[in-house]
């Protein structure tokens, strides 16, 4: 038994260095941001402490950038949070033997640990230990990486070492990878054009990310179905 | 500063309970594919729709485009798709931003 554990311990541990790279990676640029939405150090990591979302944190600091309000803010990630329900029920069956302790494991779904364990599930049924591991190692590199952002971007002159662009950068280094497909494409498109006729009729318009994020996936889901209905 | 807090904790409760739903309730339903691929696209629009609220600014009233920040992003994206590594494609990004506005404005 303890040596399963241990089997467990090291792949999932090889598994998942790579991705904590990128993770850390993402955390440091999130670090940066917050303190140029004027977060303190103690909140810049206590956010990535209780909130551990890459997407709901980076948007969040974005958006303040941009000056919108909570109320935007929240329906917004509560948008973006929408894809954790599916993750959630497709990962349940495999970290059901954690009983009581899955409501503990819930914290940890996200996009990475869902491709990892989704796999390993596959492979060897259900196993919570290695998705215990797998999300405790990305915590970990989530909340260093923030610290060591806050600390960095502290120290720096925003303006003269261009920390107010390092917003749009880090979202099209976000974007840009995962163009892939007609209806990925179609749907970016469209939610380009669609934020460009929304701020044309109101400038800095506060809705336009929410209508942005509610409508233009819908023609990222017409051109599924043609796509479909073609092949 | 409070208002910090309360963004936080906020931020933490929703984000908390759209992974435990999924956990605790939507395994016992079987979900419509569509819906499925729209939760998915999500994330795509929103990330979009931010690069392009902050490409393009309002400005009196009206609407400017910032070449330094739309230089940033194309530097950014060659250099993702050429290396596939994010934090060096963002700095590049940035420095020809930095670049850009040093010498043109």
């Amino acid at each position: 038994m303890l040596d399963q554990k241990k089997a467990a311990l090291k792949t999932a541990g090889t598994e998942a260095l790579p991705l904590a790279i990128a993770i850390a990676a993402y955390g440091m640029s999130y670090g940066v941001l917050a303190t140029q939405v004027h977060f303190s150090l103690l909140t810049t990591v206590a956010m990535s402490v209780f909130v551990f979302s890459g997407s709901a944190q980076l948007v969040t600091v974005a958006m303040l950038a941009g000056g919108a309000g909570t109320a935007s803010i929240l329906l917004t990630v509560m948008l973006l949070n929408l894809r954790n329900l599916l993750y959630g029920a497709a990962l349940s069956e495999g970290l059901a033997p954690a009983k009581k302790w899955t409501r503990l494991l819930a914290f940890g779904i996200s996009d990475e640990p869902f491709v990892l364990s989704t796999a390993r599930f596959k492979k060897v049924g259900p196993d919570p230990f290695y998705f215990a591991v797998v999300t405790g190692i990305f915590y970990i590199a989530w909340i260093f990486a923030a610290l060591f952002g806050a600390l960095i971007g502290d120290q720096l002159d925003p303006q003269k070492w261009g920390l107010d662009l390092a917003f749009p950068a880090t979202f099209a280094a976000l974007l840009v990878p995962g163009l892939k497909g007609k209806p990925i494409i179609g749907t970016a498109l469209a939610a380009v054009i669609l934020t460009l006729v929304m701020e044309l009729i109101k400038p800095g318009n506060e809705l336009t990310i929410i209508m942005v994020g509610l409508f233009a996936p819908l023609v990222g889901l017409y051109l599924h179905r043609r796509g479909r209905a073609h092949a | 500063m409070l208002n910090q807090w309360f963004l936080i904790g906020a931020l933490a409760l929703v984000t908390y309970l759209s992974r435990v739903i999924g956990l605790e309730f939507m395994s016992r339903w079987k979900m419509n594919p569509t819906l499925r691929l729209y939760f998915n696209y999500v994330p795509i629009a929103i990330i979009a729709a931010l690069l392009v609220k902050q490409i393009v600014l309002p400005f009196h009233g009206g609407l400017t485009l910032s070449i330094p920040v739309l230089l940033s992003c194309i530097g950014t994206a060659v250099m993702i798709l050429l290396t596939k590594r994010f934090l060096p494609s963002v700095i590049v990004g940035v420095v020809i931003g930095v670049l850009f506005r040093y010498f043109f404005s």
